[in-house]
């Protein structure tokens, strides 16, 4: 019996043995449970906590998705407005090179008519040139003879005709010197653009001087006084300006021949980028309504019986100053003299 | 010393009569022959035409004027300055104008000397009288051998 018991109590005690065993064990299992829940609730919350976060992103990525939608809607745009600029700017390079080729035109155009307005100023030029020879030649050989046979006429007959016949040959020996005088100055004037213009650095003083001298000596009784000033130097054709500087002072000599005593002053003034020469004398002036006209070929402002002349002088003179690039005017009182103003430009060019 | 002919080549006969009057004046005795222009110059230098029965010896000196019909001044220089037989005639050259470009044509051409046709009369004489002066020495131009 007892070991029926023990045995009993052996087995109980083994059963209770196993029932700790395995309430350690569900214990053990509950915690691990209670653990897992846990975790799983974690998890879970994580979960919402991620599940936010994508939804966020989500929305985030309609918004990009839309913000690129509306990107590429403006892309598409702006190629469209692309499209249009090169199709602009192909129809300006068009017109542009229209433009060129009129360009091109318009200038063959104006080298053809430089060439043919050249061509005609030489034609021009050589029928002046045909002109002036044919007054060389033409005109000055009746005017030879009618001078020649007045002369003999004077020289083998004077004494068989009366005053008055007499007078007649002093008439025609006159006029012929009028003419010989204004075909020599056609020739002259006609020569100033024919010749070509050599420029040096001149010495102004030293032109008057030598064109004023042979006048200081033939006036044996000092009626002319010449007040010559420093005259600055001049780029100029030596020529050229020697004949302003005769004719000028030829000029202030012819009307200065009524008064008793002659003043001539030749000075000048410097400016920034000119020269300004002058010569006053006292002589007989001239009226300034007529000023225009007096540089004008073959106009004269004085008759012949008061003082000769031929009225090619001063268009010479201005031919001449013109040809230097500069200007001439003159200012006058009549019986108050006369002032003539040329100007030169002071370089070289 | 042997009186030369001189060869007046001037087709104008008012400017002949004027210089022959001038020579008159200056006393140039000197026998003056006038051709018209240059083909009858060339004629009176090879004794031909209306100068076939002249005597023979080329002229002391030549005056020369330029423009002229037929043959002008320059082209009858230019053919007796190539010709050995009359090269050696001193020519003077008549012309209008100083500035004549015909002046240095004619230098080139071997023209001794030139002098510019007076307007008046008196100067006319003054140049023949220059002339004169040339003439004293061409008159002892020497012959040919």
């Amino acid at each position: 019996m007892n070991d029926i018991f023990y045995k009993q109590t052996q087995d109980d005690l083994k059963k209770n043995e196993e029932k700790a065993d395995r309430a350690a064990e569900l214990s053990v299992a509950n915690k691990k449970l209670a653990f897992q829940n846990e975790e799983k609730d974690k998890r879970a919350a994580e979960l919402a906590v991620a599940n936010k976060e994508l939804a966020f992103q989500n929305e985030e990525k309609d918004k990009r998705a839309a913000e690129l939608a509306v990107a590429n809607k403006e892309l598409a745009f702006q190629n469209e407005e692309k499209d249009k600029r090169a199709a602009e700017l192909a129809a300006a390079n068009k017109e542009l090179v229209i433009k060129k080729e009129r360009i091109k035109e318009l200038n063959d155009q104006l080298e053809n008519s430089v060439k043919e307005r050249t061509a005609q100023l030489e034609h021009a030029n050589k029928e002046l040139e045909a002109v002036s020879y044919s007054i060389s030649h033409d005109l000055k050989a009746p005017l030879r003879h009618i001078t020649g046979y007045n002369s003999l006429l004077e020289k083998k007959y004077k004494d068989l005709l009366p005053a008055e016949g007499r007078q007649y040959i002093d008439n025609i020996s006159s006029a012929t010197k009028n003419m010989a005088e204004l075909i020599d100055g056609l020739l002259q004037f006609s020569k100033i653009n024919r010749i070509e213009m050599k420029k040096d650095l001149l010495n102004m003083n030293q032109i008057v001087d030598m064109l004023t001298w042979p006048i200081k000596e033939g006036d044996i009784d000092n009626r002319i006084e010449f007040s010559i000033e420093a005259l600055p130097l001049a780029y100029g054709d030596l020529e050229m300006m020697t004949s302003v500087w005769s004719n000028l002072i030829e000029n202030a000599i012819k009307f200065t021949k009524n008064k008793n005593l002659v003043k001539i002053i030749i000075g000048a003034e410097e400016n920034e980028n000119t020269i300004i020469y002058y010569i006053k004398d006292n002589g007989a002036g001239f009226d300034m309504n007529y000023a225009s006209k007096i540089f004008t070929m073959f106009q004269r402002l004085h008759s012949q019986k008061d003082f000769e002349g031929t009225g090619i002088g001063l268009a010479t003179v201005q031919r001449l100053i013109t040809r230097h690039g500069g200007k001439i005017w003159a200012e006058s009182k009549v019986g108050e003299g006369a002032s003539f103003y040329f100007s030169l430009i002071k370089t070289e060019g | 010393m042997k009186m030369s002919t001189i060869l007046y080549v001037e087709d104008n006969p008012l400017d002949v009569d004027l210089t022959m009057e001038a020579f008159k004046e200056k006393k140039i005795a000197n026998q003056v022959v006038v051709a018209n222009d240059g083909v009858e110059a060339i004629e009176y230098l090879k004794q031909e035409g209306r100068f076939k029965d002249r005597k023979s010896g080329n002229p002391g000196l030549i005056l020369l004027d330029l423009k002229m019909p037929r043959m002008d001044g320059l082209e009858f220089l230019a053919i007796i300055k190539n010709d050995a037989q009359f090269k050696r005639i001193p020519v003077i050259m008549l012309t209008s104008s100083r500035e004549e470009k015909d002046l240095i044509r004619g230098y080139d051409l071997g023209v001794n000397a030139y002098v510019v046709k007076p307007v008046d009369f008196l100067s006319l004489t003054e140049i023949v009288r220059q002339i004169e002066g040339f003439w004293a020495i061409i008159n002892e131009v020497p012959s040919e051998g």
